[in-house]
């Protein structure tokens, strides 16, 4: 199947600072979770359900779609929770709920929510993507399918004229991008197992990143695996793949990484849109390419390779237990004014130093994220060579500076 | 006397306490969050004195709590 029209691009938003880096970079939607019911309860800031209203409005404002994931295991004592969560997403017209539970499906087709089928629900053939059309819209299919599976899926679709609730011809999203898991779609419970933190609720420990050991419990030799990380997969980049992803039939494309930075959203939803659309002009080259993997490994990244969309058996384990980013940030301090006639914002360096000529970045929920090269610098109201702690740096600045916006310095 | 500090609002509802201790612990029809019975909240984080005997199992709790915000002094 030929896709003519450019498909979605779906950015992770886990704060209000990459709600804005998604929008600026030209996201088609977003996803986010509440409170407890979604897959990253862990996060420091949690978005809450007081909030579903702003991220509502914000996002119409911008045109853009935005669903809200509610695809944990759900228990008896969660569904009250649910309801009123879902009562929320209703009143501030939430553009769909994204679900694997059969209460979430259920309560949503009763208060006639749209409904996205999460990737938790592992669907992996066209009887399941049947069973679950008439109660949805999309469905995310499995990690694991080969771009053959995917194809063979939305072929059928087309040619049995399958249809989701609302009456149109039901979509297909995959994810395109992020981070990859040891298990199947995510069922994995060794953080419940061994750290009784359960995945599925949330709240992965993520220790299959980490080296083991294997050791003999007779004689208590122990032997180092030669490869360390053999539990932990290199990141999902389909970046290079995006014409066959496209050509697939796929008409959603799903960047993973809500529990990462608003600069990691901001990359990723910049180049998986440019690719999209150049693939859809005919304009997709090699040279593009290479400039777009460029950026992506930046921002935060295990190493890249495709998954499993070109039929490989056995996953690429990372090299390392944290990011392969080629950009490291470094926190030097926080906005504490803005003067909004001459649009120039004063940051104060809370520690570390700043040299003219340095990238800086700055994140806040105005911004989303700014990234820049500081060729002039302004320390305490005069042009200086270096700024330090305590000190005063101002910039011009588009949008209003507070004390949310966070200021950093980039190195290689 | 041994006291337990529950930081409530990190709750991901997972059930461990309720399900080893329910004498102390329930789970909140409201809010779907774990919920130390008779404490006291001071600013969020709910307080109540246990006896000595007991505190070995909450103990074990706090350290089986996947978000870690039961806390046994």
């Amino acid at each position: 199947m030929k896709n003519n029209s450019t498909p979605e691009i779906l950015a992770p938003v886990g704060s209000f600072e990459s709600l804005q880096a998604a929008i600026n970079a030209g996201a088609d939607a977003i996803y986010f979770g509440v409170e407890q019911l979604n897959m990253r309860t862990k996060s420091s800031d949690p978005i809450t359900i007081a909030d579903i209203q702003t991220i509502a409005e914000k996002c119409k404002a911008h045109h853009i779609k935005a669903y809200i994931t509610l695809n944990t295991v759900m228990y008896q004592h969660d569904l009250q929770l649910l309801r009123t969560i879902l009562t929320e997403v209703k009143a501030a017209g939430i553009d769909a709920a994204i679900a694997a539970d059969f209460a979430v499906i259920e309560m949503c087709r009763q208060m006639q929510i749209p409904l996205h089928i999460s990737t938790q629900a592992n669907v992996s053939n066209i009887e399941a993507v049947k069973f679950f059309a008439p109660l949805s819209d999309v469905v995310v299919l499995a990690r694991e399918l080969t771009l053959k599976q995917v194809s063979d899926i939305t072929a059928e679709i087309t040619r049995k004229d399958i249809r989701g609730i609302s009456g149109k011809p039901l979509q297909i999203e995959i994810f395109v991008h992020g981070a990859l898991c040891m298990a199947v779609s995510g069922k994995c419970f060794m953080s419940l197992h061994t750290q009784n933190s359960s995945a599925n609720r949330g709240a992965c420990t993520q220790n299959c990143r980490r080296p083991y050991k294997v050791t003999d419990l007779e004689t208590g030799i122990e032997l180092e695996i030669d490869n360390e990380y053999i539990m932990s997969p290199k990141d999902l980049c389909t970046i290079d793949i995006l014409d066959q992803v496209i050509n697939a039939g796929v008409t959603v494309l799903k960047i993973e990484g809500r529990s990462k930075g608003p600069d990691y959203v901001y990359t990723t939803t910049k180049c998986y849109r440019e690719a999209a659309e150049a693939v859809i002009n005919g304009t997709y080259t090699q040279e593009k390419i290479e400039g777009w993997k460029t950026e992506l490994t930046k921002v935060y990244n295990r190493g890249f390779w495709e998954g499993y969309y070109l039929g490989r058996k056995l996953g690429e384990w990372t090299e390392s237990p944290g990011s392969a980013a080629t950009e490291k940030k470094i926190y030097l301090g926080k906005g504490s004014n803005y003067y909004p006639k001459k649009q120039v914002g004063e940051f104060t360096i809370e520690s570390g130093s700043l040299k003219k000529g340095d990238t800086i970045m700055v994140t806040g929920p105005a911004c989303g994220m700014v990234k820049e090269t500081r060729e002039q610098l302004y320390v305490n109201g005069e042009i200086a060579e270096e700024a330090g702690r305590g000190d005063k740096i101002t910039f011009p600045f588009a949008t209003k500076v507070t004390a949310k916006d966070k200021l950093y310095k980039i190195v290689l | 006397m041994p006291k337990i500090i529950h930081y409530r609002h990190k709750c991901i509802g997972c059930n461990i306490c309720y399900e080893k201790q329910p004498d102390y612990w329930r789970l909140s029809k409201k809010d779907g969050k774990a919920t130390l019975l008779n404490a006291v909240e001071k600013k969020g984080i709910y307080i109540l004195q246990i006896p000595e005997f007991a505190a070995a199992l909450t103990r074990t709790i706090a350290q089986d709590c996947p978000v870690n915000i039961i806390k046994v002094i």
